[in-house]
This record gives C-alpha cells, sequence and structure tokens, in this order.
C-alpha cells in the first residue's frame, strides 16, 4: 500500500516532520554561485593591508558603497555594490582536500574523512537544491525545482554533494551539461535529435497509449501511472513555450549578454536570472569544470603556483576580471527587476588560501578560514559577519561551520534547518547540523 | 497533595519503588520516552537541542542521569523550587518550548518529574529491580470491519519478580500508517492494511501486528489448490484476509516473466511460440529447467551478485574485474551451493588474480567495512547504527559491533604493484595485491581506545562457535543453525524474482520490521538448508508455486495488496534487462568502452569508476539513467529502479534510443523486406516486443499508421517505439 514507493518508516517519518513547525521563508529562489578551486579570502573581501609582506597581498584595497568594508581594487564594479552584500569572514572547517571541502560545500555535511577523490556514494548526503526539491518543490510543476550547470564538478573524481544521492533520483537536478556561451546552446531534454519532430512524437505517443490500453496495466499499478504521468509531463515540458523560453538566452539583448560577459560563467548567470524569473527555485552555477588556477582562459581557484605558474597574474588576468564582470551584473540586474529581495545569491568556494604566500609566490589551501559572500533573499545589506585575525587565519569573532550556512540557506527558503530526510539505511538524518545565523538575516 | 498524586501514580502503572520515591531510570526515563523528549529530532538528536541532550530513545540511563545533574544550566533542575524548573516549564509550554507542548501539569508526566526533582534528584539504588522482560497482550490480531479497535496490554516484569501494567507509558510505533494509536496503547484502524506496531518500554520492545480488513460479508475463499508449501503459507494467510488470489498467467505471460526473471532476456518469437503450442502437461516445470541451464542464466545471476560484491574498476582494477566476475559468474554456471560461495568470499585470501574471491576483502579495506558489508550480505543486518550507538531499532550494542569488526582485523594488502593513473587517489588500486592474515591487528573501540576482543554476532538461537580465524567466521556464517543465513539468501532471491522481500527492505531483518509472512520465509529458508544452498532448486521450487504465476491484475479481493503476493508486483525492469531488450528487438548491438566484442549489458564484468573526463557511450548513459549502481556498498538497495523524468526524455528525446531505432543495420529494414504482409510484419514485431498477438483495435491502429506513412521505414520505427516504451515492455508485470 505504498504511496509513491515510499517504505512505510519514510511515509510516518515524513508525516511526523511535516507537523514540525513552519519556517517563514525570507528567500523565494536562490542562485548558487560555486568557486570550485578555492578563492582567496585574504585577496577579495578579507584583504590585510597591514600584514608583513610575505602574507600582505600584492594588490591594493579600495573603499566600497558599503562604509564598513573595503575589497581588493581589481573588483570596482562590485565595490559599487557592497552595500547590498553580506560578507561572512569566519567561515571555517577541516577538510584541506578539494573533493571533501566542495562537498561539505555543497550539501552542508562534513564527509567522514579528508579524502582527496572521495567517492561518490548514496551514504553521503544530497545536494541543497535536492534536499529543497524534496521538501519544498517549486509549485509549477512546468519547470524543474532543482536545475545546475554546466558541467559536473570533479577534481580526480566526481565531487559528490551535486546530486540526490540517497533522496532518489527523481529529486536530481536537471542537469544541463552545455555552455551557455555557444550559439547554439540548448537543452538536450529538450532538444529532439536529428529526425523527430514534435508531431512525430506525438503520434507515437498517440501510439503507445493503444498498447497501455491493452495491458490494464494503467488502471491498477501506481507504478504504471506514475511512469505514464512521465511522459505526460515530458511531452508537455517539450510542447512548452514557458520551458523553451526559459532557456532561450536568445530573448535577451545583446547589450545585456554584453555586460554578464560572453563567458561560460557571465551567460551561466544570466541564464540563472532568466530561471528565477521562470520559477526554477534553486540554479547551481558552476564556475568551472576543474580546480584549474594554473591558467589565464579557464579553470576554477587552485592558484598554487605549480609548474612554474603564479598566482598572481592567473587572477588579475582571468578570476577578477570575470567576478567583476558577471557577479555585479547579476545583482544589478536581479535588482532593478524586483528580484533580488526574493533570490538568495550565493557565492562561494571550498575553502580560502593560505595568508602566507608560498614559495611560488601563490597560495595554497586554507579551510581554517575563509569568506563568503550573501546577497538578497532576506540577507541585511551591507554587512560584514565575523572577523579574522590580522593575518587572516583564523576567526576571532563569531566563527561560522558550513553546517550554519546550510541552517542559514535553509532557513531563508522556509525550510526548517532541522528537517529530517531518511538514507539508504531508515536513519533519520538531520538536513542540518548548525545553527542559522540569525544576525546576516535582515 | 502528593500522597494523592502517588496512589493514583500507583494505579497508573508508575514503578514508583518506595510511595515516596520516583525511580530515575524507571519513571522519570519513562517520561522521556512516552514524551518524545529523546527522539532522534529533539533531545536525543547526537548534538542535543538547546543546552539539553538525552541519549536516543534513552539507550543510556546513567549518562543520561549525569548530563542532567551536572547540566550547564542552573534552571533546568531547582530542587527547592522543582515547578520553576526548566524541565517543568517547557515541555508544558510556561516557557518557549521549540518541541511545542509535550505534556500538560498533571499527575501523569509532570507529577513523575516534578517529585524526582522535588525530592533532590535521587539516584536509583544498585539493587532497585530492573526491567526484564515486556510483554504485549495480543501480539497478533486481525480486526474485521466495524470491529476496528483493540486494545494492547503491555505488562513490564521486573528482577524482583513484579510485574506492572505500562500500556500507558510504552512508546507505540506503527509500520504503516494505517492505525490510530491513543496513548494508552488503544489502536483503532483508520484503514485496511497491515502494520506492525513496534512497543517500547524503556530498553526493551516487543513487535505488535494488526491487520486490518474489510469485512466483505460476501467474500467466498476461491480454494484454489497449493502446488506447494509456498502456496500453503501465502493462501493461509490471504483466506485470514479474506483476499483471493489473482488468475494465473497465461503460457505466453508465463514464458516472458520466467525468461526475463531468469536471463534479463526476452523469448524469441520462434521460443514463444513453440512453447504455447507444446502439449506437455509440465512444460512449465521443463521450461524453467532448461533456462536455468543457459548461459545467459549465469550471466543474469552473476550481475546480481557483482553488484553486491563491489564489483568495480576503481577499488579491484580491470583485471581483477574481470576475474571476480568470473569466478562469481562460474559460481552460477557451476550451481556452487550459496554456503561454499559465502564461505570462499569470507575466507578468500591470496592473490587478487589468482585466487578471485580474495577480492572481497580487497575492495573492503577496514575492519568495520568489513563487518558491515558481511553482516548486510548474508545476515541481512545493518550494522552502522551501532557504530555509534546502540541500534535504535534493534538489539546490537555498541560492544557486539566493534566485537564482531574485530574478527575482520589483522587482514591487510601487500600490493605488489600499483599503476593508478592518479596517484593521490587512496582508493584507487591498478594492479596485483596479496590479501593478508594474521597481521597487526589495529582496531580500536573508541570508547576505551582499547582492542575489543573478537566474538561473532550474538544471534539467538545458535550454537556457540569454535574458533576466531576466518574460517571459523565462515563456518559460524552458513551454519544450518544460523537462523538469519538460509533465509536472508531465501529472501534475497525471492526479492529477485518477485521484486519485493518477504522482509522488506531485503537486508534489513529485525524484530520492527518482520516477514510479512513468517511461515513463507521459514517454508523456504527449511527448503533451502534442506536442498543443501542449492539456488537453482530453490528458484525452481518458487517458480512451481501458483503463487509465483499469479497475473499482476488484481481481482475485487486484493487490490490493496502490495506485500502478500496475491498478485504479482509491477515494477520497472533493471536497466541492463531493459536495455538488452531493446537491443534484442532490433537486432542491434550495444557498445562499451573498452569492450570490442559483442557483450550485452547483463554480461558487462564491472562498472568503471565515475569519472569526470569520460564521454560515456549512449548504451552507458541509458544504464546510467537507469539506475545501473556504481557498486560503492554492499546493499541490494544501490540499484534504483524508480522511474524518474530522465529516464523518460531519455526515452523520448534522448539519442540512445533514437539512434538504434534510425540505425539503417537494425532489424526494422529485414522486417519490411521480409513479412508479405503489413498485417504478418505487425503481427511479427508483437511477438517479438510483447511476446502476444497484436489485438484487433492495435492491429487496426498499426496498420492504419503503416499505410498513411509516405515512409514506411519510419512509421515502423514509430510503431516499434511505442512497443518498447509500453509498460508492458517496461515493467515488470
Amino acid at each position: 500500500m505504498g504511496l509513491l514507493g515510499m517504505t512505510m518508516p519514510k511515509i510516518l517519518q515524513a508525516r511526523a516532520w511535516e507537523e514540525s513547525r513552519k519556517v517563514a521563508p525570507k528567500a523565494k529562489n536562490v542562485i548558487f554561485l560555486f568557486q570550485f578551486g578555492g578563492p582567496s579570502h585574504v585577496d577579495m573581501f578579507d584583504m590585510k593591508p597591514d600584514a608583513p609582506s610575505e602574507y600582505r597581498s600584492p594588490h591594493g584595497q579600495r573603499r566600497t558603497s558599503c562604509p564598513d568594508i573595503e575589497i581588493n581594487e581589481r573588483l570596482p564594479e562590485l565595490a559599487r555594490l557592497m552595500d547590498e552584500v553580506t560578507v561572512i569572514r569566519s567561515v571555517h572547517h577541516k577538510m584541506k582536500n578539494h573533493n571533501s571541502a566542495a562537498y561539505y560545500a555543497l550539501s552542508g555535511h562534513a564527509p567522514a574523512t579528508d579524502d582527496q577523490r572521495l567517492r561518490d556514494t548514496i551514504d553521503l548526503y544530497p545536494a541543497y537544491g535536492s534536499v529543497v526539491d524534496h521538501l519544498a518543490p517549486s509549485r509549477d510543476t512546468a519547470l524543474p525545482t532543482f536545475v545546475s550547470y554546466p558541467h559536473h564538478i570533479g577534481d580526480g573524481s566526481r565531487t559528490p554533494g551535486q546530486f540526490a544521492s540517497f533522496l532518489g533520483k527523481r529529486h536530481d537536478p536537471l542537469f544541463i551539461p552545455r555552455d551557455p556561451n555557444k550559439e547554439d546552446f540548448k537543452i538536450p531534454e529538450l532538444s529532439l535529435p536529428e529526425g523527430l519532430t514534435l508531431d512525430r512524437l506525438q503520434s507515437r505517443r498517440g501510439l503507445q497509449q493503444i498498447i497501455d490500453q491493452q495491458a490494464h496495466l494503467l488502471d491498477h499499478a501506481a507504478e504504471a501511472q506514475g511512469l505514464d504521468d512521465y511522459y505526460t509531463k515530458a511531452l508537455s515540458m517539450l510542447h512548452s513555450p514557458k520551458v523553451r523560453k526559459a532557456f532561450d538566452l536568445s530573448q535577451e539583448s545583446s547589450a545585456l549578454r554584453d555586460r554578464y560577459g560572453r563567458t561560460t560563467y557571465g551567460q551561466g548567470c544570466l541564464l540563472a536570472r532568466r530561471l528565477v524569473e521562470h520559477g526554477v527555485k534553486f540554479s547551481t552555477v558552476y564556475f568551472s569544470r576543474s580546480i584549474g588556477g594554473r591558467s589565464k582562459t579557464d579553470g576554477g581557484w587552485d592558484t598554487h603556483g605549480f609548474d612554474n605558474t603564479r598566482m598572481f597574474p592567473i587572477i588579475e588576468d582571468y578570476h577578477l576580471p570575470i567576478t567583476d564582470q558577471t557577479l555585479p551584473t547579476l545583482l544589478t540586474d536581479l535588482k532593478m527587476r524586483g528580484l533580488l529581495d526574493e533570490t538568495l545569491v550565493i557565492w562561494m568556494g571550498e575553502f580560502g588560501r593560505t595568508p602566507k604566500i608560498n614559495k611560488n609566490a601563490s597560495r595554497d589551501h586554507w579551510p581554517q578560514c575563509y569568506s563568503v559572500l550573501l546577497a538578497g533573499g532576506g540577507v541585511k545589506r551591507g554587512y560584514i559577519y565575523g572577523a579574522s585575525d590580522k593575518l587572516g587565519e583564523h576567526p576571532t569573532e563569531d566563527p561560522v561551520t558550513p553546517e550554519d550556512l546550510a541552517a542559514t540557506i535553509y532557513q531563508l527558503i522556509g525550510i526548517d534547518p532541522n528537517a529530517m530526510i531518511i538514507d539508504t539505511q531508515d536513519r533519520p538524518l538531520p538536513i542540518s547540523s548548525g545553527k542559522p545565523i540569525w544576525d546576516v538575516i535582515a | 497533595m502528593v500522597r494523592l498524586f502517588t496512589a493514583l501514580s500507583v494505579l497508573l502503572g508508575l514503578a514508583c519503588t518506595r510511595a515516596d520515591t520516583v525511580s530515575f531510570r524507571h519513571d522519570v526515563m519513562a517520561v522521556f520516552s512516552k514524551a518524545g523528549c529523546n527522539n532522534g529530532g529533539c533531545h536525543g538528536n547526537a548534538h542535543g537541542r538547546g543546552s539539553l541532550k538525552l541519549s536516543l530513545r534513552g539507550e543510556s540511563p546513567d549518562i543520561d542521569f549525569k548530563a542532567l545533574i551536572h547540566s550547564n544550566s542552573s534552571r533546568l533542575l531547582i530542587p527547592d523550587a522543582a515547578e520553576e524548573s526548566l524541565l517543568l516549564r517547557k515541555p508544558t509550554l510556561q516557557r518557549r518550548h521549540e518541541g511545542g507542548e509535550r505534556f500538560k501539569v498533571g499527575p501523569l508526566e509532570y507529577i513523575p518529574l516534578q517529585q524526582w526533582i522535588a525530592s533532590g534528584l535521587p539516584k536509583d539504588a544498585p539493587d532497585a529491580p530492573k526491567l526484564i522482560e515486556l510483554r504485549a497482550d495480543p501480539e497478533e490480531h486481525v480486526l474485521i470491519g466495524s470491529d476496528n479497535s483493540v486494545h494492547l496490554k503491555v505488562n513490564a516484569h521486573f528482577s524482583d519478580g513484579s510485574k506492572r501494567d505500562v500500556s500507558r507509558w510504552a512508546v507505540y510505533e506503527p509500520s504503516d500508517l494505517i492505525v490510530d494509536i491513543r496513548e494508552d496503547g488503544y489502536v483503532t484502524a483508520t484503514q485496511p492494511g497491515e502494520t506492525t506496531i513496534t512497543v517500547r518500554y524503556l530498553h526493551l520492545q516487543r513487535p505488535v501486528r494488526i491487520a486490518y480488513i474489510r469485512s466483505r460479508p460476501n467474500f467466498a475463499w476461491a480454494a484454489p489448490t497449493p502446488a506447494n508449501v509456498i502456496d500453503e503459507a501465502v493462501y493461509a494467510k490471504l483466506r485470514r484476509l479474506r483476499m483471493n488470489p489473482s488468475e494465473r498467467i497465461n503460457d505466453t505471460h508465463f514464458i516472458r516473466r520466467v525468461t526475463r526473471d531468469l536471463t534479463g532476456l526476452l523469448p524469441t518469437q520462434e521460443e514463444a511460440q513453440s512453447f504455447l503450442a507444446d502439449t506437455h502437461p509440465r512444460k512449465r516445470d521443463l521450461l524453467v529447467e532448461s533456462l536455468l541451464e543457459r548461459p545467459a542464466f549465469a550471466d543474469f545471476w552473476a550481475l546480481k551478485w557483482s553488484d553486491l560484491l563491489r564489483n568495480e574498476e576503481k577499488a579491484l582494477d580491470k583485471k581483477g574485474v574481470k576475474v571476480f566476475h568470473s569466478w562469481i559468474r562460474s559460481a552460477f554456471a557451476e550451481n556452487k551451493p550459496l554456503d561454499q560461495f559465502a564461505r570462499e568470499l569470507v575466507t578468500g585470501i591470496g592473490s587478487s588474480y589468482e585466487n578471485p574471491p580474495s577480492n572481497y576483502y580487497r575492495a573492503l579495506r577496514n575492519p568495520t567495512l568489513r563487518a558491515e558489508a558481511t553482516a548486510q550480505l548474508f545476515l541481512g543486518t545493518r550494522l552502522q547504527c551501532a557504530r555509534c550507538h546502540r541500534h535504535p531499532y534493534e538489539r546490537w550494542s555498541q560492544d557486539d559491533y566493534y566485537q564482531f569488526a574485530a574478527a575482520f582485523d589483522g587482514i591487510g594488502y601487500k600490493i605488489i604493484e600499483n599503476k593508478r593513473k592518479d596517484g593521490l587517489d587512496k582508493n584507487s588500486f591498478n594492479g596485483e595485491q596479496l590479501i593478508q592474515v594474521g597481521l597487526e591487528r589495529k582496531l580500536k573501540d573508541p570508547r576505551s581506545s582499547k582492542a575489543p576482543k573478537i566474538a561473532f554476532l550474538p544471534i539467538p538461537g545458535m550454537a556457540k562457535q569454535e574458533g576466531e580465524d576466518l574460517a571459523a567466521l565462515g563456518n559460524w556464517l552458513t551454519a544450518k543453525d544460523n537462523p538469519l543465513f538460509a533465509r536472508v539468501q531465501v529472501n534475497r532471491i525471492w526479492f529477485q524474482l518477485f521484486g519485493k522481500g518477504i522482509v522488506d527492505p531485503v537486508d534489513d531483518f529485525r524484530s520492527p520490521n518482520p516477514p510479512i509472512n513468517p511461515a513463507l520465509l521459514d517454508a523456504l529458508g527449511e527448503e533451502f538448508v534442506r536442498g543443501e544452498f542449492d539456488l537453482r532448486h530453490l528458484i525452481r521450487f518458487i517458480m512451481r508455486s501458483e503463487t509465483y504465476q499469479a497475473a499482476a491484475v488484481p481481482n475485487n479481493t486484493n487490490a490493496n495488496d502490495s506485500r502478500n503476493c496475491s498478485h504479482a508486483f509491477v515494477q520497472r525492469h533493471d536497466a541492463e534487462t531493459l536495455l538488452d531488450s531493446i537491443h534484442q528487438v532490433l537486432g542491434t548491438e550495444a557498445e562499451f568502452t573498452g569492450i570490442d566484442h559483442p557483450l550485452r549489458a547483463s554480461q558487462l564484468p564491472g562498472v568503471e569508476s565515475v569519472h569526470r573526463n569520460r564521454k560515456p557511450k549512449k548504451d552507458e548513459h541509458f544504464l546510467k539513467v537507469f539506475g545501473r549502481p556504481v557498486r560503492q556498498l554492499n546493499s541490494d538497495l544501490e540499484r534504483s529502479n524508480a522511474t524518474s523524468l530522465a529516464q523518460v526524455f531519455e526515452m523520448t528525446s534522448g539519442r540512445t534510443l533514437q539512434t538504434l531505432l534510425a540505425d539503417s543495420e537494425n532489424r526494422l529494414g529485414k522486417f519490411l523486406d521480409d513479412n508479405d504482409s503489413d498485417k504478418e510484419l505487425i503481427e511479427n514485431l508483437y511477438w517479438t516486443a510483447l511476446t502476444r498477438a497484436p489485438r484487433a483495435i492495435e492491429q487496426e491502429t498499426m496498420l492504419a499508421h503503416l499505410v498513411a506513412a509516405t515512409d514506411r521505414r519510419r512509421a515502423l520505427e514509430d510503431i516499434s517505439w511505442a512497443l518498447i516504451n509500453s509498460k508492458e515492455f517496461m515493467l515488470r508485470n
């Protein structure tokens, strides 16, 4: 007598937790901008101009629209918008490897071991977006609740925390492994292969329905009905102008597309805004596929200075300009459309970078203290939370864990941070084991 | 006042040992459980809640006692003004409480807590009577129609011989939400079905099974003739529940079902039609017999066990995956008894290339992983919870956990070669290893930091085992008097043939999750032991039963049944079965990375490790979307047969099926050329895909589609698409 295939204890527990208190949401949508590789906090949002030279950033600071914060001089556009954001300067944890730290950042849960090649198994926690899809899906069913793109991230093996894990495949994101900066950008699922038209598909569906009427499976088997509902939904998505439009970047003016930046990341952020407008609740944009850090044309923030590369020329020419072009454009665009108040934007990596400059004139991994930027969706404007010591090595005020960030995100989007989900062992597990940072909530 | 309440308390079953003392262990702890304070979502959480942390479901009264007495909050317990204590004010909502109101000010929960606080937080005397047994009455009950309620009586028996009615203090947790349960144990059924109510009081629990059925005054038992003890057990239960089993499936349906269940393939048109024409009275038995001898049977069952044994390339490497798969496959080809199979795995040491079963431990790199996997695979026991706390629904303690894990300690690896591409990946191995035993034991019980002594799990009813080495472990695990081993294996086989276990989830044997039909499980277990753990024998035995041969279509008495096998359970086929069937219909071959000869999906030896840069071929992409497991857990549940929107997109707008349909080399061209008439063509295609002739309306519709088409080839692709996407094709039924 299973309901939607849940096993009974799950229904029981699900019901019990539905009754747990409701949380008033501040944000309707989330845009999660994940900066894989680990951006340097001490060269962006937590600079230490008075630190000794072996620590100090070669870049200067500039004043911003928020009197309490100065940021890297190479982020002039972002500087104008600092009165819109909250910067948390005291995030810390213990995971020194990309996969384990990124899983932590993407799920809010620490892995059991700090494993460089942490394996993606269904006993690990799901992505934030999958939890949202499970506990508070979008009302409008034409569009998915959770969309992610333009690639999986991985460091040697696929980073866990990007999919639904034990919540089940139906809570996976609609994942788009395509570059939104390409002219022919399309959603694979919504684009028909050669030789197939919507009419032809509709006629196939008609034939299928004749066959299905014979076996009477649809009359009595919930599994058959559920499968048939997916056919109805898939066809309606394929037919729907709204769904097509949500992903159609050609609807945007060329000027606006230029402002976001004609890069994978720039157009990805523009797509995120379109998705918010069309009712997608959680969009995850990965800045890069890999940890990168050795190139001025692609890759993430992992600037160790390996292979005789150097961190600062790379971020000066690549990471900082892209960030300064795209992030402020996104925030401004959301604001102008009246969407910023209801859209939580999260900008974060898996850790910061060593405050002390290494022998390659670069910086290594530093999870002990780093910065996260939040904007919109009910967080304070022009606010600094937490502080680090004079070198940026450790939090000195209000330390924050990834668990607390998770609780804050759930709280903001109206999900009880203590809500439970059931893993493959039928164990009830809290979606977050941290505490919301009440002080960053407006 | 106090005296009045005390008198009341005695009446209500409170375990006050003296008229004026409240027992912490018996009264206060019972309140914490009854009011839900120590649930996992509340103060029983690993981090507690607010400033109060209690042990999960009251597993550790001593720790809770200390935690309360030494609380940081001076206002939690105020003996001089007990009513002011937060422990009383919060749950009664006299102060804000995140958990809401747990109880009211009054004689039941409130007074024992208040008395305990007011009397100075006394500790129980060391010689205070201990709870030794819990009994619930009735333990099994069928409710019918308007007779929809029963009052459970729960009695606690103490070490001093005393007995108390604790119905009001026990916690009642139903597995299925078909009943309302009042706090005093009065159960009212709300909808037909079955449920197991776990009745818990302090550290003990009892399962109570309740079934509620419609009165069905006109119900007449159809008195079908049982083919064997399987049917006897199933029918006995069905009759009690006033349900008749569904009809027996016809011959074509039978050959389709058994061929897919045993080999993951479709019967060919010729096979099906000649089976239909066969007049042998035992032709169904003979068909099963012949399928069991096919190589595809060994392929298909090796696939199931390769999932369970983590046969994947990252840990075992390409060669290892092949040798392990071929060892597993030959075990099924040669019909190796499953007890021997299990013993060879748990005693498998030496070269991972020369002695394939040693790959079992090659994939399990530490003692706790080995213990957890072995318990889950062979004993249907999930030990993971007991790593950190007493299993909340089960008997296993942390001692049991670490002592069992100790049996797998001292196993190590001599890495002869490791050519892994990614030197940083500690989970990746490429090259031969020697699995060694008798090495230094490193496992420590984290609570004591000492090495635990070796002990196998204390399974009730089992003789004590001599010896501690792996051979002794294997003998203990597979002993005929091990009540779990045979039952877990037959339950898994039943699950693989029916889509649901008699115990379900299939690897979760524990008292709150009892078998839906204990007599059935016992009968199968006995048959399996009698047959010396012979898989084929058990499959034959099951397939001969009327129960296995029941249709999926329900009758007017059994539509609500999903567990008692009154009709077949409808579920999506495995990824490999679907893909292989599609290729079979279209006469195409799957392509897999690194494999240059024809191979069906169900014959793939391993799974490639998930890698970011790999471009999967279309067939591999299909398998992933349809839930082929990555084999990183030793669990039947890692494979997913759930349906999803992504799967339907894969079938409609995805490239796999469309590419195969449009492939000019596929069988559709031949279908067009070889058939004399359109009618014949459609008939043959139906037999190929659905193992049946088209009905009149289907014949008519498909013909019209073909005739109206300007491009007959494209029209045939459409019809094939519709057949492959039909529920009959995609779902086991």
